[in-house]
C-alpha cells in the first residue's frame, strides 16, 4: 500500500461546494408552510405510508449529489497511490542522470517468471524514457572493472541501444565502483541536479560499505574551492525486497583413487547453501559430456558449505568433466549448479623392451623382471610391453614407443643410435638404459655417451656375492653398496610412503658402473649408493628425458630386481619418462581474468575456442622467434576451452593438453543482501540515498492516478441523481 | 338565481344569509313543476305503516289511487333537530366560507323553512363544552336549544349558529346520542357535519339514531381544498382539533391522500346508505340554495 498524493491539490477545495447539496436539503426539509388543515388525518394516513420511502430517497439524492461534488472535486485534483520505497514529489530543477545496470552474474538469478536482469532491463529504459527533455543521461553496464563511462548526454536513442542491447555476464560485480565511474562522468555535465539511479539485486559481495560516499566533483572550469556535490542515489531493487536463496557448486578437486582401480579418480566437489534454510538430500551428479558417471545426495547446512565425493573410472587421456547439483524449480540462479573440470587420465603407454642378455632360463633373462613389473596385470593394462632381443631390436621400426628400455645391450651401431637420438630429441621419445656384462663404457659412449645424462666410466665391483658362495659366508654381503642418498622429492618417489623407504634402502648391489662427471651439470642422479656413486641418474635431451642406471635390472650385479621397491621405481621411472607422471590438467581459469596459453615448441595457437565453440579474440605477444609462441585470451564465460594448434607441418589440430576450464567466481552465488540502513548510510544518508522496488516509486508523483475512477464515480452519481429526481 | 357562497358570504350577518338562501329555496320551490303539482297534497302525508287507519283521506285517494292520511296538527307538527357540527375542523374553509358557516348558512335555511310550514326546531351545537356555561350538557353537546316554532325561536337558533366557533375535538356521538333522547318521538334529525371523527364514532352513532326511527339526514360538507388537495410546497400541516402536526410533501402524497379520502367517503355514504340514512355529500362551494333545493325536492319526490 501507498501514500496518497495530489498532483494538483488547489482543486481540493471544490470540496467546499458540497456544502450547496447539504443546505438544499436542509434548506427543504425546514421550509414547510404552516396550514391548518382539517383533512389532517388523511394527510397522516398518506405520510406514514410513504415516509420511509421518502427518507430514504431523500437521503439517496442527498448522498448522491455529494459524491458527485465531492468525486468532480477530487478528480480534478489529480490524486494518485504510490507504492513502497516513494518519496514526497519534491519539484526539483532537472538533473543530469547517471544510470548503471548491474550486470553481473548474480543478476542472471532466475525470479518468479523473470530472471533478475530481465527486470532490471526494463526499468531502466523506463528511467530512461521518464527523462525529462533537459535531463542528460548516460548508461553503464556494471561488470567485472568498470570501464569509464561517457559523459551525460541528450542521445537518448544511442542510450536506449545500448540498454537494449545489454545482456548479463558471467563476471562479478562492484557496484561501489561503478558508482564512483558513474560521479566522474557526472561531474562532467554543466547541469545542477546530479543522479546515480542503480539497478541492481543488492547484493551484499558487490557493495563496499567501508568505501566512502560518492561525491560528484566540480565540473572542469568552475572556481577553485567549489565543493564538490553529493548526487542523489537510488537503488531500484530488481528483487523488490525479496530474498534470494541459492545453491552453488563452488570447488572441485579431482584425485585418483586407487580403490577403483587403474584410472579411477575421486571428484570432491564443494556445494555451499546460501540460504537460511538448510538443504537436505540435494542430488549430485558427475558426468562427462551427455554420461551420467555416478550419482549421489547431500545435505548442506543453512549457510555453510558440504564437500560429496563421487568416484569413478575415467577413459585414458584429457577428460572433461562437470559436477552438477540439480537444477531449484522455482528460483535460483542455474550458472552456478555446475562446475567443469579437466583432468589428465595417464593415457597407455608402448614401451619397446630390447633385451640385450636374453637367456632360456626365465630368471636369468634380463628382461624377466622389467617385463614382470610392467605386465598389464601390474599396471592395470596401462603399459603393454613389447620384448625384443637386442638383435631384432637393431632391425625393427622404433617409432610409435613412448619408451625404450635398453636393458645390458651391447653398444648400437650409428644407424639405431641416430634413430633413437632422433626419437629422444624430437620425438620426446624416453630412455631408459641400464648396464650388465654386455656394456663396454668406452663403447658405450661412443656410440651414444651424447644421450647418456653421464658418460660412463668404469664397472666396479663392490662384492663378489659368488665369493660369498665359495667362502660360506656373508661377508661379501656387508661390503655390498647399498642405496644412501634418494632424492625422495622427484615425482618417480612419490607413492613411495615411509614404510616403503625402508625396503629401498634394503637392496644390496655388488657391482655398478662409477660414471664421468657432467660437465654441463643438467643431470641429476636421484638415487646413489652409500658410497656416493650414483646409481640412477636423470638428463632431458631436447623434448625426450633419459634415465640411466647404473647396475642390472636383473639380479646379476644386485639384488634389487628381486626386492618389493624395484616394481614401483621401474613403474613409475617408465611412467615419467614418458611424461605422463607429471601430466596434470592445466589449472582452471576464473571468468573474467586473462587467460595465457603457450603452444608447444615448434607449433603455433591457431584458436582457442570457447565452450559455444566459436572462437575467442587472441592477443598475442610480441616475443623472440626462439620462444614459444603464447597467445593471450578473455575468458568471459565458464566452461571447457580447447585449443587448436597449427604444427610446424600438417593441418591445425586440438590439442587436448592445452584446454582448460574456467569457473566462475564463487563470491557471486552468495545473493545475501546489503543491509539498507547501512548501505543508505553509506551513500549519504537517507536526504540522498534511497532504496525503491521500482524506480517509478522513487520519482515520486508518479503512482496509480484515481482520477479516472473518481470522475467515473461522479458520472455514475449524476445518472443516479437524475433517475431518482424524474420518479 | 343561484347564491353562491361568495356572494353569499359578502350578505353579512348569518341571519340574512339564512333568509336568503330559505327565500332562493321557495322560489325554486314554486318554480319547479313537479313540486306545482305537490303543493296541493302539502297537508297530506302518504300513508306508512303504523299510521291510524282512521285517517286516512279516501277523497285523495280516489283522486289518486294513493293513499294519504291527513296531517293533523298534531302529527303534522314534525320535530325536526339540527345537529350543527362545531369541532375545530369545521374551522377549516379558505374560500369563501368555512365549512361552520355554510352549514350554519344552511341549518338558518332549515330553521327558517320548517318554522314557516309549522315544524318545531331544536338546534344541537356538537363540540367541546362552553366554557364559563352555566348549563349542565354532557359531553359533546355545546349548546342545546330545545323545540319550538316561534321566530323568535328561529331568531334564537340563528343567534346561537352564528355564536357557533369552530373548535374542540370531534365527538358528535355524544351529541347524536342526546339527539336520540331529545327527539323522543319519531322526529328528523338533520346532521351537518365533516364526520372527521378520529375515534370513528360518529357512523355508528348515526346509524343508532336511524334504528330509533327518527328520520335522518347527514349533510356531509367538505371544502373544496380537502377534497382537491391542491397544495404544492412543502407543508406542515397542523390538526385543528388536537395539537398533531406533521411535515409533508404534498405533491408526493396527493395520490395517496385522494384515494384514503375516496376511501373514507365511498365506505361512509355506502354505511349510512345501506342503514337508510339519507347521505348528501356537499363541498361548500356550492349554492347552498341549489343543495336545499335539491334535497327537497328529493324528498318531496320520494313523500
Amino acid at each position: 500500500m501507498g501514500r496518497l498524493v495530489f498532483a494538483h491539490p488547489a482543486y481540493l477545495w471544490g470540496l467546499a461546494a458540497l456544502a450547496l447539496p447539504i443546505l438544499v436539503h436542509l434548506f427543504n426539509r425546514r421550509r414547510p408552510r404552516p396550514l391548518a388543515f382539517g383533512a389532517i388525518e388523511f394527510v397522516l394516513r398518506s405520510q406514514q405510508r410513504r415516509v420511509r420511502r421518502l427518507r430514504l430517497r431523500q437521503v439517496l439524492l442527498l448522498a448522491l449529489r455529494c459524491l458527485l461534488i465531492a468525486g468532480v472535486a477530487l478528480a480534478l485534483s489529480r490524486p494518485s497511490l504510490e507504492p513502497r520505497g516513494a518519496q514526497a514529489a519534491v519539484s526539483r530543477g532537472p538533473q543530469a542522470t547517471a544510470l548503471i545496470v548491474d550486470a553481473s552474474l548474480s543478476m542472471r538469478y532466475r525470479h518468479g517468471s523473470e530472471v533478475l536482469f530481465a527486470r532490471a532491463k526494463s526499468e531502466a529504459l523506463a528511467a530512461l524514457d521518464r527523462l525529462g527533455p533537459d535531463e542528460p543521461a548516460t548508461v553503464t553496464l556494471c561488470a567485472g572493472n568498470p570501464a569509464p563511462l561517457p559523459a551525460p548526454s541528450f542521445d537518448r536513442v544511442a542510450l536506449r541501444h545500448v540498454l537494449e542491447d545489454a545482456r548479463p555476464t558471467y563476471l562479478g560485480s562492484d557496484l561501489t565502483s561503478c558508482m564512483a565511474a558513474a560521479v566522474r562522468a557526472l561531474g562532467e555535465s554543466p547541469v545542477a541536479g546530479k543522479r546515480i539511479v542503480a539497478f541492481t539485486d543488492l547484493a551484499a559481495h558487490s557493495l563496499r560499505l567501508d568505501a566512502p560516499p560518492p561525491l560528484v566533483p566540480p565540473p572542469p572550469g568552475s572556481p577553485p574551492g567549489t565543493p564538490a556535490v553529493r548526487p542523489s542515489v537510488v537503488l531500484v531493487d530488481a528483487a523488490q525486497g525479496s530474498e534470494l536463496p541459492n545453491a552453488a557448486v563452488v570447488a572441485t578437486a579431482v584425485q585418483p583413487a586407487a580403490s577403483l582401480g587403474a584410472r579411477g579418480y575421486e571428484v570432491i566437489a564443494t556445494i555451499a547453501n546460501h540460504s537460511a534454510a538448510p538443504i537436505s538430500g540435494l542430488p549430485v551428479a558427475l558426468r562427462i559430456g551427455q554420461q551420467t558417471l555416478a550419482k549421489g545426495f547431500v545435505d548442506v547446512p543453512a549457510q555453510g558449505t558440504s564437500k560429496k565425493t563421487l568416484g569413478a573410472v575415467l577413459p585414458p587421456g584429457t577428460v572433461a568433466g562437470r559436477v552438477e547439483i540439480a537444477r531449484a524449480e522455482d528460483q535460483g540462479l542455474d550458472e552456478d549448479d555446475g562446475q567443469d573440470f579437466t583432468v589428465e587420465v595417464p593415457r597407455d603407454l608402448r614401451v619397446l623392451v630390447v633385451d640385450g642378455a636374453p637367456s632360456a632360463l626365465r630368471t636369468r633373462d634380463e628382461a624377466f623382471f622389467v617385463e614382470a613389473a610392467l605386465a598389464p596385470a601390474r599396471t592395470g593394462g596401462r603399459v603393454a610391453p613389447t620384448v625384443l632381443d637386442a638383435e631384432a631390436a637393431l632391425n625393427a621400426p622404433l617409432e610409435g614407443y613412448d619408451v625404450i628400455l635398453l636393458l645390458d645391450v651391447i653398444a648400437p651401431p650409428k644407424s639405431f643410435t641416430d634413430k633413437l637420438r632422433a626419437l629422444v630429441v624430437h620425438r620426446g621419445v624416453g630412455l631408459f638404459v641400464s648396464l650388465g656384462d654386455h656394456v663396454d663404457p668406452d663403447a658405450y659412449n661412443d656410440a651414444f655417451g651424447d644421450l647418456l645424462p653421464r658418460p660412463l666410466h668404469l664397472i666396479k665391483t663392490a662384492a663378489d656375492p659368488a665369493a660369498d658362495q665359495r667362502r660360506g659366508d656373508s661377508s661379501a654381503a656387508d661390503q655390498a653398496a647399498r642405496f644412501g642418498v634418494v632424492e625422495w622429492t622427484h615425482p618417480l618417489f612419490h607413492v613411495f610412503s615411509a614404510a616403503d623407504r625402508e625396503g629401498l634402502l634394503g637392496a644390496r648391489t655388488f657391482k655398478y658402473a662409477l660414471l664421468k662427471p657432467d660437465p654441463s651439470g643438467a643431470s641429476r642422479a636421484l638415487l646413489s649408493y652409500d658410497d656416493g656413486a650414483p646409481a640412477l641418474v636423470e638428463g632431458t635431451r631436447g623434448q625426450g628425458r633419459v634415465l640411466l642406471y647404473t647396475s642390472t635390472v636383473s639380479h646379476a650385479w644386485t639384488d634389487w630386481p628381486v626386492r618389493v621397491s624395484f616394481l614401483p621405481v621401474l613403474q613409475q621411472s617408465v611412467s615419467w619418462l614418458a611424461g605422463s607422471l607429471e601430466e596434470k590438467a592445466p589449472p582452471p581459469s576464473q571468468v573474467g581474468n586473462d587467460r595465457t596459453v603457450i603452444a608447444p615448441q615448434g607449433s603455433r595457437i591457431a584458436a582457442v575456442l570457447g565452450p559455444s565453440g566459436s572462437p575467442l579474440p587472441l592477443r598475442r605477444e610480441k616475443s623472440s622467434p626462439q620462444a614459444q609462441d603464447s597467445v593471450s585470451v578473455q575468458v568471459p564465460e565458464p566452461g571447457l576451452y580447447r585449443v587448436q594448434v597449427q604444427p610446424a607441418t600438417g593441418a591445425a589440430r586440438v590439442e587436448p593438453a592445452l584446454g582448460f576450464v574456467a569457473r566462475l567466481d564463487p563470491k557471486e552465488s552468495d545473493l545475501r543482501r546489503v543491509d539498507e540502513a547501512e548501505l543508505k548510510a553509506q551513500l549519504g544518508g537517507a536526504g540522498s540515498a534511497q532504496v525503491a522496488s521500482s524506480a517509478q516509486a522513487a520519482e515520486g508523483a508518479r503512482g496509480t492516478p484515481l482520477w479516472g475512477s473518481l470522475l467515473l464515480l461522479g458520472v455514475l452519481a449524476l445518472l443516479g441523481e437524475g433517475t431518482l429526481t424524474r420518479r | 338565481m343561484t347564491l353562491d357562497p361568495a356572494l353569499l358570504a359578502r350578505l353579512g350577518p348569518l341571519q340574512v344569509r339564512a333568509r336568503k338562501v330559505m327565500e332562493g329555496v321557495l322560489t325554486g320551490l314554486h318554480q319547479s313543476p313537479v313540486h306545482g303539482q305537490s303543493v296541493e297534497f302539502a297537508e297530506h302525508k302518504e300513508y306508512a305503516p303504523g299510521d291510524e287507519i282512521k285517517h286516512i283521506d279516501w277523497r285523495a285517494y280516489a283522486k289518486l289511487d294513493k293513499y294519504y292520511v291527513k296531517r293533523f296538527e298534531m302529527e303534522t307538527n314534525l320535530r325536526a333537530l339540527l345537529v350543527v357540527d362545531a369541532s375545530g375542523s369545521m374551522a377549516y374553509g379558505r374560500g369563501a366560507m368555512t365549512k361552520l358557516q355554510y352549514g350554519s348558512v344552511c341549518a338558518g335555511a332549515l330553521a327558517y323553512l320548517l318554522a314557516r310550514q309549522g315544524d318545531q326546531v331544536g338546534l344541537i351545537v356538537a363540540g367541546d363544552g362552553e366554557p364559563g356555561s352555566t348549563e349542565r350538557l354532557p359531553s359533546g353537546v355545546r349548546s342545546f336549544l330545545p323545540f319550538a316554532a316561534s321566530s323568535a325561536h328561529v331568531q334564537e337558533v340563528l343567534r346561537r349558529l352564528d355564536a357557533a366557533a369552530g373548535r374542540g375535538p370531534t365527538d358528535l356521538s355524544g351529541a347524536l346520542d342526546f339527539a336520540a333522547e331529545k327527539t323522543g318521538r319519531r322526529g328528523m334529525v338533520v346532521v351537518l357535519s365533516d364526520l372527521f371523527d378520529p375515534t370513528e364514532r360518529a357512523v355508528p352513532a348515526l346509524k343508532m339514531l336511524r334504528g330509533r326511527r327518527h328520520d335522518v339526514l347527514l349533510l356531509h360538507l367538505l371544502d373544496r381544498e380537502e377534497l382537491d388537495f391542491p397544495f404544492d410546497d412543502p407543508t406542515r400541516f397542523l390538526s385543528l382539533e388536537d395539537d398533531r402536526q406533521i411535515d409533508a410533501q404534498p405533491r408526493q402524497i396527493r395520490e395517496s391522500y385522494l384515494q384514503e379520502l375516496r376511501g373514507f367517503l365511498e365506505d361512509t355514504k355506502r354505511e349510512l346508505t345501506r342503514a337508510d340514512v339519507e347521505y348528501v355529500q356537499v363541498p361548500t362551494d356550492r349554492a347552498p340554495d341549489r343543495v336545499l333545493l335539491e334535497l327537497l325536492a328529493r324528498r318531496e319526490g320520494s313523500a
